[in-house]
């Protein structure tokens, strides 16, 4: 990735007549996970999206690190259902052949192991909601993407399955500039060196 | 899973559904040789028993299973045309605007024109040898055309926005993400146009009249008055109907099956 910082100048955002965002302003210091939370409906979604070029503002700038490649998962899980869990994972890896394809199937196989998901030949639409999650996650880290925006990735997991999960994600992201939405405040622990940000009011800060 | 010496009600379930499906076949073979003694007149109506017959000869005979290859192979030739150009329209349409709407009537008149006009018209434009692929062709391409453009249309948008996000575009895009939901519309669409094409074909083939085929056979037969014949190489284009049809939906579904379970 080429120079620069995530970075929102005085953005306003708005729904039809719902205000999200209103001025927001923030650097994203490159390299460092950065943890945004805030109450349900505060624009934490929206922020998102607008990082990753999937909104436009209504007024003021989002600035990205020129070709930086995207990695993201969204609220709902977006797989390719009639797929296997390891075809979804390779999904931004679609030129791999030969050799390289058969390595980054080798830690595909590893990686779902390892974040205990059954390593077989099913489609994702027989795995179970929480699986599914799972996969969609794998799909983000494994990526090669220089920045990573995870939105409420672990909703509805248990303490197991996200210590499981976070055992095998968190050396992953060391590194990347890492956008992680959540309700959860406490899930910055999860991230090594993280900075947390909270949305509020229409606005972004560092908490 | 059911112990040893134990019922399967699955396999039960199915050995009934077949068992009820032959008596029906057989009640019908039964009441068409019922009908055939009662008519008691060849030339309008022959027996299961001497059609069967008559199939029989017809099938010991080089030029019975030649003129099958020769319709099967021109047919064959203008479904595969149809399926193919109507998946690459299909492609384009989804993309142009201007192309899917410059489309729309040109599908519509293929769909609703009768194909008795269609074999006069394109007679007068192609040879007769030709004919059966073109028909076939025009039959498939709007039904091709149609079921893969909606199947593309269907694609989720929230899966589109994360292909970009991930920066999947052009041919992997349509590979991984546009291939996995038009795949059923695809097969819908073939199984239809398959059975649709053939009979179109034989038709055309039977005003066209070009050599050693099934439609020549199915008009000299008419012209003769060779009512065993008519009905058995009616019989034999049911038949090559049937088998056509499963042998392609069990090739589909293996490809899909395999398409599915890559790693």
């Amino acid at each position: 990735m080429s120079g620069g910082a995530f970075e929102l100048r005085s953005v306003e955002k708005s729904y039809g007549p719902l205000r999200v965002l209103s001025g927001a302003s923030a650097r994203f210091e490159p390299g460092r996970a950065h943890v945004i939370t805030g109450p349900s409906g505060a624009g934490k979604t929206t922020v998102l999206r607008l990082l990753a070029g999937l909104e436009r503002t209504d007024a003021g700038e989002v600035s990205r690190p020129a070709d930086a490649r995207l990695g993201m998962t969204f609220q709902e899980d977006r797989l390719l259902d009639n797929l296997t869990a390891t075809a979804n994972v390779r999904l931004p890896h679609a030129r791999l052949r030969g050799a390289d394809l058969e390595a980054f199937l080798a830690r595909e196989r590893a990686a779902l192991a390892a974040v205990g998901l059954p390593v077989d030949s099913r489609p994702v639409r027989e795995l179970s909601g929480g699986q599914r999650r799972r996969v969609a996650i794998l799909r983000c880290v494994l990526a090669d993407a220089d920045a990573l925006l995870f939105d409420e990735p672990l909703k509805g997991m248990d303490e197991k399955t996200v210590e499981q999960l976070m055992d095998y994600v968190a050396p992953l992201l060391a590194g990347k500039t890492v956008f992680w939405v959540t309700h959860d405040p406490r899930e910055k622990d999860l991230l090594p060196n993280s900075l947390l940000w909270t949305v509020r009011d229409g606005r972004i800060f560092p908490a | 899973m059911p112990r040893a010496g134990e019922k399967n009600p699955e396999t039960d379930g199915r050995l009934r559904t077949w068992g009820v499906r032959l008596l029906a076949v057989a009640f019908w073979l039964a009441a068409w040789q019922l009908a055939a003694w009662a008519v008691d007149a060849r030339i309008i109506l022959v027996g299961p028993l001497e059609v069967l017959a008559r199939l029989g000869e017809l099938a010991a005979s080089g030029e019975f299973w030649a003129s099958i290859a020769t319709s099967l192979g021109r047919i064959g030739l203008g479904f595969l045309g149809g399926v193919t150009s109507g998946v690459a329209l299909a492609a384009v349409a989804s993309r142009l605007h201007a192309v899917r709407e410059l489309l729309a009537p040109l599908m519509g008149a293929l769909k609703a024109v009768p194909v008795a006009s269609f074999v006069i018209l394109v007679l007068l434009w192609v040879s007769s040898r030709d004919l059966s692929v073109v028909i076939s062709w025009i039959m498939a391409l709007p039904i091709v055309y149609t079921n893969v453009l909606e199947g593309i249309a269907q694609t989720d948008p929230a899966l589109l926005e994360m292909a970009e996000v991930f920066g999947v575009r052009g041919l992997d895009r349509a590979r991984l993400v546009y291939l996995s939901r038009v795949l059923p519309y695809f097969r819908a669409a073939v199984s239809l146009a398959l059975g649709l094409s053939w009979k179109a074909g034989i038709a055309a083939e039977v005003i066209g009249l070009p050599d050693l085929t099934i439609g020549e056979h199915l008009y000299d037969a008419k012209v003769y008055l060779d009512t065993p014949s008519l009905f058995a190489w009616t019989v034999a284009i049911v038949v090559v109907s049937v088998v056509l049809g499963a042998v392609v939906s069990r090739a589909l579904d293996a490809a899909l099956s395999w398409w599915e379970a890559r790693p």
